[in-house]
């Protein structure tokens, strides 16, 4: 293996020892072997300590045209569009300090490698949390979820990482450390730099720190956990729900095939075709009793067939399993695909009849879970591949034609380099200028989101 | 100047009853909220997007400045055509053009007034939560233009937070969309980068937004304190008790007087300063929040609290504030709007230290903040024909910002940057950080077309990116 690789390359892991240490840097397969991504396996691993360590090491790379990877806890690695080269990966896991907790202004200041699950203990000790909560986020870190614009049901509530992120600090393709944003809430100093990351996914700068935006744990929560035996009552349920002043903190969807392991947690069961709507609520006593007491009204219109209302850690177990939902989905089984539509809100439910038509023609089975709030359904599917791509058109297809999209997030290699993973934009064309502005040579995440534009 | 014969160009493209090209239509659109002046060569009233991607061909082919402008109430000096060019007015795009509310989304043209959406918005049950003080007038163009704020954004957040999708005609006439009406759409988000943007990467020709529905009640409380210390005292309480009013807003004392003068708000004129509190939310549980923030007041040694009964008291609470910079205006014309923000706990410390720099250059201060959010507004007051008060009035103003800055805060919270604080922008950013932001620029705009000569204090428009990239 070593000696295909350049004298270049090989000066470069060499300098990567110089910046960050070597014991921080790690070549040969055999360590490097567990970073594969979509088929490539980097030459080295580094781990640096400091933004202006990432600054040295991308410099260098941008120098000897080196490709790197930002690597947070490798949760996201394996979605969307493939990767096309990965010579090094970046790994920010040992800078995952917190900076700056400024309790009084509610925000705090972290490096991007802190796993969110461990900020939050530390900020639960100050009575404060962070309400950003993607599937992963005990493992995940808060660079990696920033990057990826990955949030979870809260975001119903408290918006996404776009509304919640105040300022990152950024290593630019080029080794520049640039900083966007603040510690203020509100912030229009020149061109909103902040935004542009966000969701970048790696692909135009490395992301060493972030200020978040904090709020106080609330005083009480609660869930509701409604059983249905038509998803189409549950929906009609969710747009009721939407148009009334309550303010409820999540609204998830699950179908009988996704939601049958959280109904076992609660005792009971679904049958095939059955439905299953979780509504939390969160704010101050008198919040929380009034949204059991409206939601359980209106359950009851709309032919709920089971209500269980929840309060405070009586929800917990419940809420654990359907949080792994998408893990016991996903399974040991690689060959799953987990696609995302997302429709306008009233359009959901269309969207649920349209995928179980889908499923019956090819008799698949397919699993739902829905943010209902925001119109986003995840449909967990196996298939053999032809199949697969049958279905996938299909999907995309009754996703237009609701004024949506459908993409792919995870699938087997195989079918991710075969398929157009993003739906069709006009805008494209601008975003790979912008990255070709950024980094000129190409080096970071090559392929990666924007080698996925159309 | 330019040619005449692109005057009857673009009279070709929108039709003479959209032309403006005298010498009093130009001096009428020489100049927009701020204080400077610059003569444009053409106004144009684009009536659709067609319209405005022709204008750019055109302007794009002959390389003329066009500067995009709404209402031209910014405060910045956004809309000051200091290259001259095309002033391109969205003011006649101004239809709704869906309310979805099943939805929770409103389309429009940019040219909409805010309040003529809220006030389409109000009878269905919703709204749309950014109100910046000049609602009656400002475009919803010009409020993505500035990303603006207002009251209520201290609960629900600022623009950037409810513009979902964008249609945005660029340099070149290239009409594209940008973000979605649906949630969560691909790639990068372009729509972030455009909002707050000052015109200078594109005009907006449509507009995703996201509404929601009205809170269940809502209560009005006016605390008023003998002591401007205490008042911003009992912000800073409130705010760290973790509690989210939909609104705190501060007044000094001499802003009530000036106030009381021309909007009869019931505001008292002997108080060192009054808050604006509205809590909002689900009625049963309004009360203790009212209480919790009666009790912040009074402990902050309040004088009175007053609590509006009717809809009426309510909206005289609120025609004051509204009425702020207007009441301003009429005593005095010429004043510098600072818009300088800090993290919320100094709220305290920097109006101190406002009015620290009051009396270090002798100028008159007169203060209203969204103090909720750290987002101050000191006014400061000169006169129009004494050059030198005017240099003074500018250095205190450079004082207020540094001082932002130091606390850690920034120098605008929702007016931008424009001309007025341009030289600030050194202050507060790196070479580097400016760097990325012309880079965008360029991205957008490689031949600096819309609004130029803004935003970039002059030596970073000297410094070009380092690495050229490939835009076309
Ligand atoms: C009395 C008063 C009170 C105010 N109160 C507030 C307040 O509470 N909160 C607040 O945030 N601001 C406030 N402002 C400032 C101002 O009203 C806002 O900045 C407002 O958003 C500007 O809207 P406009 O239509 O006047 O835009 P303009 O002033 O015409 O333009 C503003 C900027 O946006 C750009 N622009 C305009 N239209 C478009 C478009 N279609 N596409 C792209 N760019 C465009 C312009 O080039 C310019 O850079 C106040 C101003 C006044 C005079």
């Amino acid at each position: 293996m070593d000696n295909t690789v350049s004298q270049e390359k090989q000066a470069f892991y060499q300098k990567l020892g110089e910046i960050a240490g070597t014991s921080n840097v790690l070549t040969g397969e055999k360590a490097t072997a567990c970073y594969t991504v979509d088929g490539i396996t980097p030459q080295a691993i580094v781990h640096p300590a400091s933004t202006e360590q990432v600054a040295n090491i991308v410099r260098a790379a941008n120098e000897s045209r080196i490709t790197l990877v930002p690597w947070g806890s490798g949760s996201k690695q394996q979605i969307g569009p493939c990767l096309e080269a990965a010579d090094t990966m970046l790994c920010l896991g040992n800078m995952n300090q917190i900076v700056e907790l400024d309790a009084s202004n509610f925000s705090v200041q972290v490096q991007a490698g802190i796993v969110n699950g461990e900020l939050q203990k530390q900020l639960a000790e100050k009575n404060l949390f962070f309400p950003l909560d993607p599937l992963y986020m005990e493992t995940s870190t808060i660079g990696g979820e920033i990057a990826t614009n990955s949030s979870g049901p809260r975001q119903f509530m408290y918006s996404t990482v776009r509304d919640l992120v105040l300022g990152v600090t950024v290593v630019s393709p080029t080794g520049d450390i640039i900083h966007t944003g603040g510690k203020t809430m509100k912030n229009v100093a020149g061109i909103d730099l902040c935004r542009m990351y966000i969701g970048s996914w790696g692909t135009l700068g490395v992301i060493t720190e972030a200020v978040l935006r904090l709020f106080p744990l609330p005083e009480a929560s609660a869930g509701l956990y409604i059983t249905f035996n038509d998803a189409e009552d549950a929906f009609r349920m969710v747009g009721q729900l939407l148009n009334s002043p309550l303010t409820p903190s999540a609204i998830e969807f699950l179908d009988s095939v996704a939601g049958h392991s959280v109904a076992e947690t609660l005792g009971s069961g679904l049958n095939d075709g059955d439905a299953l709507l979780i509504v939390n609520a969160e704010g101050t006593r008198g919040d929380v009793a009034r949204h059991c007491q409206d939601v359980s009204a209106l359950a009851k219109t709309n032919k709920a067939k089971t209500i269980m209302a929840l309060e405070d850690e009586k929800a917990f177990p419940a809420w654990m399993a359907y949080r792994g939902v998408q893990g016991a989905m996903l399974g040991a089984n690689h060959s799953i695909v987990q696609g995302k539509a997302a429709v306008p809100i009233s359009k959901l439910g269309d969207m649920v009849q349209q995928v179980k038509k889908i499923s019956a023609s090819h008799s698949v089975k397919i699993g739902l879970t829905a943010h209902c709030g925001n119109g986003i359904l995840y449909t967990y599917l196996a298939e053999e591949h032809e199949a697969l791509l049958r279905i996938t058109d299909e999907l995309k297809r009754a996703a237009a034609s609701l004024n949506g999209f459908f993409l792919i997030e995870l699938a087997p290699l195989s079918v991710r380099k075969e398929i157009d993973i993003l739906p069709p934009r006009n805008d494209y064309p601008l975003m790979r200028r912008l990255k070709a502005e950024f980094d000129p040579n190409n080096i970071l995440n090559r392929g990666r989101l924007v080698g996925g534009l159309g | 100047m330019i040619a005449p014969s692109i005057i009857k160009d673009l009279a070709r493209i929108v039709g003479k009853e959209n032309i403006l090209a005298d010498l009093k239509d130009l001096l009428a659109y020489s100049y927009d909220a701020t204080m400077r002046q610059e003569m444009p060569d053409v106004i144009v009233f684009p009536r659709n997007t067609e319209h405005v991607s022709a204008i750019m061909k055109l302007a794009h082919r002959e390389k003329i400045a066009v500067v995009p402008r709404g209402a031209g109430t910014n405060l910045s000096g956004g809309t000051i055509p200091v290259k001259g060019g095309i002033v391109l007015e969205i003011s006649r795009m101004n239809r709704i053009l869906e309310i979805n509310t099943a939805d929770r989304r409103a389309v429009v043209e940019p040219g909409v007034i805010n309040l003529d959406l809220q006030n389409a918005l109000a009878p269905l049950g919703y709204f749309y939560p950014p109100d910046p003080a000049s609602q009656k007038t400002s475009t919803m163009g010009g409020n993505i233009g500035e990303n603006a704020g207002g009251p209520l954004c201290l609960r629900y957040g600022v623009t950037s937070k409810y513009v979902f999708g964008m249609e945005v005609v660029l340099a070149d006439g290239e009409v594209i969309n940008i973000g979605d009406y649906v949630e969560d759409f691909p790639g990068y988000d372009l729509r972030g980068l455009f909002i707050g943007s000052e015109g200078m990467l594109g005009i907006a020709t449509k507009l995703i937004l996201h509404i929601i529905p009205k809170p269940e009640a809502s209560r009005t409380m006016l605390a008023i304190f003998d002591r401007l210390e205490d008042c911003s005292q009992a912000v800073s309480d409130i705010i760290g008790a973790g509690i989210v009013p939909g609104a705190i807003e501060l007044l000094d004392q001499k802003m009530c007087q000036v106030i009381e003068q021309s909007v009869k708000a019931g505001y008292p004129t002997d108080a060192a300063g009054i808050l604006l509190i509205e809590v909002a939310g689900l009625a049963n549980a309004l009360e203790k929040q009212v209480q919790e923030i009666s009790q912040f007041c009074q402990k902050n040694n309040a004088r009175e609290l007053r609590i509006a009964q009717t809809n009426a008291e309510r909206d005289a609470i609120w025609a004051g504030r509204r009425g702020a910079f207007g009441s301003v205006a009429r005593i005095c014309p010429p004043y510098i709007v600072c818009d300088g923000t800090v993290p919320r706990d100094k709220l305290p410390a920097a109006l101190h230290k406002v009015g620290e720099i009051a009396e270090k250059y002798k100028v008159l201060i007169v203060n209203v903040a969204h103090a909720g959010d750290g987002n101050l507004h000191p006014l400061i007051l000169f006169d129009v024909n004494k050059p030198e008060e005017h240099e003074t009035a500018k250095k205190a103003g450079d004082d207020i910002l540094d001082a932002c800055i130091a606390m850690g805060g920034t120098i605008s919270g929702e007016h931008g940057i424009g001309l007025e604080k341009m030289n600030a922008m050194r202050h507060m950013f790196d070479p580097s950080d400016m760097a990325a932001m012309r880079r965008v620029k360029h991205v957008f705009d490689p031949d600096d077309i819309f609004n130029p000569g803004k935003m970039f204090p002059p030596e970073a428009e000297a410094v070009l990116p380092k690495e050229k990239g490939a835009a076309r």
